[in-house]
């Protein structure tokens, strides 16, 4: 029987670098805000990425519901009223959307409105919202997808 | 005397050499590396490191109101079940299939490069439908479209194919 050699390595580099990564992951981690309802994103070839700040997002879920919501909690505060304001959204009206956009782009006027509609949701819908940002002059806005494999 | 004195400053010295001399302290560290490349995988798994993509749109302001000879327009009309139909100016619709799509309106684009490409969908199609059209036309850099609704007219002229 061979005898077994008790082997000794080093660990202290690799617990090193492990505890690094950890640090990077743990920093860089941005937990999903949670959304007002799930949409599943239609698919697509754009290479616009999303922007992270000052951006007003109008979410049309299947059944179509429409909710708003923004970014920061202060805008969210000032447009839906305190008690709303750790909301990630609030269900709106065809009606209300354009004034609440309007609100809010004199509050913040580097806000971009972005529509993030789940995939079969229904397209007059969407044209409706189209039309009222269009009358509310949101001429440039985004349509968020995921991209495409 | 001497040799207790002697013993004395032995004792001393291995008195202070005790106090003086550190403890080598040996943890076992096993079970917080063990925690730390679980938490390690956890994150490592559970980011993303890719946004969600967005898709710009730009519609004309408000009411104002563009004149495009018919020659350089061609409509899209896209119904509920996701064909489309297609014309120049106030020719006849014909059907084409999505996969071709983008060949045609590449061949159009090229023949003529004034042309302006107007997609009307059904209001009862789904989301996904426009999405898809406006990335055929983004893929094949036709940047110049616009959306519009699609009347009853519009319907009965496809519906008579």
């Amino acid at each position: 029987m061979a005898k077994r050699v008790g082997i000794a390595m080093d660990m202290t580099p690799m617990v090193d670098v492990g505890f690094l990564l950890l640090t990077f992951f743990m920093l860089t981690t941005q937990f999903k805000p949670e959304e007002a309802v799930d949409v599943t994103l239609p698919e697509s070839h754009s290479v616009i990425k999303l922007p992270d700040v000052d951006v007003a997002t109008i979410l049309v879920s299947k059944n179509g519901e429409l909710f708003l919501g923004f970014d920061s909690q202060i805008m969210r505060g000032n447009i839906f009223g305190a008690e709303n304001m750790m909301k990630s959204g609030i269900e709106v009206t065809v009606r209300e959307l354009g004034g609440l956009l309007t609100k809010a782009r004199m509050k913040n006027p580097k806000l971009r409105t972005v529509i993030k509609s789940d995939k079969d949701a229904e397209f007059g819908l969407i044209e409706d919202v189209m039309k009222i940002l269009q009358e509310v002059n949101v001429t440039r806005f985004n349509l968020v997808t995921n991209t495409e494999k | 005397m001497s040799d207790v004195q002697v013993r004395e400053s032995r004792g001393k010295s291995k008195n202070t050499k005790k106090k003086k001399r550190r403890l080598g302290i040996r943890i076992d560290m096993t079970p917080m590396v063990d925690i730390a490349f679980l938490l390690l995988t956890f994150f490592m798994l559970t980011t993303t490191m890719s946004k969600p993509q967005t898709m710009e749109i730009n519609l004309p302001p408000g009411e104002s109101q563009v004149e495009v000879a018919a020659s350089n327009l061609i409509t899209l009309r896209i119904t509920e079940n996701f064909t489309i139909y297609w014309n120049v100016g106030s020719e006849k619709p014909e059907k084409i299939k999505f996969v071709e799509l983008a060949k045609l309106l590449g061949t159009k684009s090229k023949a003529n490069p004034r042309l302006i490409t107007l997609i009307k969908v059904d209001r009862k199609a789904k989301y996904v439908t426009m999405v898809d059209i406006i990335d055929e036309l983004n893929i094949n850099n036709i940047t110049r479209f616009s959306l519009a609704p699609m009347t009853d007219d519009d319907k009965k002229l496809i519906e008579k194919i």
